[in-house]
């Protein structure tokens, strides 16, 4: 299977579930931003959810099938379309040789995922295949996709994924009924992220707390894959010493010299130096992900062992998830 | 605080932090590398990999992996932080972690280091002095951060404490030699920069073709060596 890109979109790159092998030499983790999305496109075609994906940014992006595709995409941000027709989301689109796939914006979200049968085939660079623009390296050539990119995917398929294609293979677009619903993994109050204490978070006085967790903030212009800035009250610090540099990860929000929070996302650095007031919740990184400048959303603290058991619990859904994709299929 | 003595807490639900102090001291840097040592010689059931920094020791795991094992504990952090605080080097068990006597040689001056005659004036002293006291002593790699590869020295000559530039460069390459307050170090990839470049090395700091990219590795000492530009182009072309 194989695709060229006819438009390549804002800010569209290979990612992978991250790259954690290196990350004591400074290499940051990198993948998918929103991760659950990367994980349902890849489900609906019971791939590996580490399978390489397309990470596509706003959008407004365009391909060709140069073969007959199986694809699937899942996230928020835009929509598949060919031609006048809308292709749904969360499910095994059969897409016949020379149709061309647009990627239309929608209002609400910024990132969606797409997935094809077998994984995008890219090297593997330091154990992963996520693309990590600052060093240049992994995804396809260590760079956004550009216009006349050729993608193939992995030839090795699961027999499931063998079964989808060969019950929705003909001469036109086909998809089954079913859809693996992502959206019901989230929670209805998408301004709402849940965070845990930071290690400093009593750096902070009495009066920044509350307003960190009653007061609404605002995604910054200057917000890209490594972090978020956030705009709101400034923070007011009760203890004034440095901090030692050490281990931040994606979710970790610092608070910087002046006061301004910033929210760690995917290409971040290994180690960081700023004040940590808080840890978002891992279960909501994926609502994170598709927060977009001018975006506002509230905190709301929930303690470690509950953000803890959220997770475990996410993990099981997703597992259950693909035993029934798998079942659909025997 | 003695050697040994450490708190642990919750970095993420992934991930947690054993810290020995708050301080840049030789026995806490033995210590954070003791700690790293011990855990890879009996990794716990999910565990993953690990972050060594200044005073601490970062632990990342499966936390499904770690739910299902044997520890004891309601969740992750009660099981790993358990599970750290048996491994703690108050036993004694883990040998002292010696690291590897890494030379880095450096082209001082000239196109190679576009700031040394600017450090040379503000400490007035020659640049010749300026390359002797920063290839005189030996330096240990405190932690790697910042970026891929990117060594934390310890050990600079004081009187070479030089600020930052004002203006910071748009692009340093990689293998550039700066100085920032009482840091030094050696930029490995080619990146935006404002410490002052007073040299270049042809060695590459961090390599994807090496099964360990990173040079360098915390707890190795790094010794500079002046070489001139006719050596470089050996040892780049080489």
């Amino acid at each position: 299977m194989r695709i060229r890109i006819l438009k390549p979109g804002l800010m569209s790159t290979i990612q992978d579930l991250g790259r954690y092998q290196f990350i004591s030499q400074a290499v940051p983790v990198s993948g998918a931003m929103d991760r659950l999305s990367a994980r349902m496109a890849n489900k609906a075609l019971d791939n590996r959810d580490n399978a390489a994906v397309i990470e596509f940014t706003y959008a407004d992006a365009a391909f060709i099938a140069e073969t007959d595709l199986l694809i699937s995409y899942a996230g928020d941000g835009s929509i598949l379309t060919s031609g006048e027709h809308q292709l749904p989301a969360g499910r095994p689109l059969f897409i016949p040789s020379g149709t061309i796939i647009k990627l239309t914006n929608t209002l609400s979200g910024s990132r969606i995922y797409l997935a094809v049968a077998g994984g995008w085939d890219v090297p593997e660079v330091l154990g992963s295949k996520s693309t990590y623009l600052a060093a240049g390296f992994g995804g396809l050539d260590g760079r956004a996709l550009q216009r006349g990119d050729i993608l193939k995917n992995e030839q090795r398929l699961t027999d499931s994924t063998k079964r989808i294609l060969k019950s929705l293979k003909g001469d036109k677009v086909n998809y089954p009924r079913w859809s693996i619903a992502g959206q019901s993994f989230l929670p209805a109050d998408r301004k709402t992220i849940r965070v845990v204490r930071g290690n400093e978070f009593d750096w902070f006085d009495g009066l920044s707390i509350t307003i960190f967790l009653s007061t609404s903030y605002v995604i910054g212009r200057q917000s890209n894959r490594m972090g978020y800035h956030l705009e709101g009250a400034n923070l007011a610090r009760l203890k004034k010493g440095e901090l030692l540099s050490s281990a931040v990860v994606p979710g970790t929000i610092q608070v910087t010299g002046s006061g301004n929070m910033v929210l760690l996302m995917a290409d971040c650095q290994t180690t960081g130096g700023y004040p940590r007031i808080a840890q978002v919740a891992a279960v909501d990184m994926p609502l994170c992900a598709q927060l977009k400048p001018g975006d506002s959303f509230f905190f709301k603290e929930i303690s470690r062992h509950e953000a803890e058991m959220l997770y475990i619990e996410r993990e099981q859904q997703l597992q259950q998830l693909t035993i029934a994709v798998q079942s659909k299929f025997l | 605080m003695p050697e040994g003595i450490f708190k642990i807490y919750c970095l993420s639900e992934m991930a947690v932090t054993v810290e020995f102090g708050q301080r840049i001291a030789p026995n806490l840097l033995h210590a954070v590398n003791s700690l790293n040592a011990l855990l890879y010689g009996q990794p716990f059931p999910g565990f993953h990999t690990t972050v060594p920094a200044y005073s601490t020791l970062t632990v990342f795991y499966d936390p499904v992996l770690v739910m299902k094992s044997d520890l004891p504990g309601a969740d992750c952090f009660e099981k790993v932080s358990g599970y750290l605080n048996n491994l703690s080097p108050r036993k004694k068990t883990a040998k002292p972690i010696t690291g590897d006597t890494v030379t880095i040689p450096v082209c001082y001056g000239g196109v190679f280091g576009p700031d040394l005659v600017e450090v040379a004036d503000l400490h007035q002293i020659s640049t010749t002095e300026v390359i002797k006291l920063h290839s005189a002593v030996t330096y240990e790699v405190y932690m790697i951060g910042f970026i891929p590869g990117f060594a934390y020295l310890g050990g600079m000559d004081e009187r070479l404490s030089t600020p930052r530039k004002v203006t910071p460069r748009k692009s340093v390459p990689a293998g550039a030699v700066g100085l920032a307050g009482l840091q030094t170090g050696v930029y490995p990839l080619e990146s935006p920069g404002g410490w002052q470049i007073i040299g270049q090395t042809p060695l590459r700091l961090f390599d994807l073709n090496r099964r360990e990219p990173s040079l360098l590795k915390p707890g190795d000492t790094v010794i500079f060596k002046a070489i001139d530009i006719k050596e470089f182009n050996q040892l780049t072309t080489g």
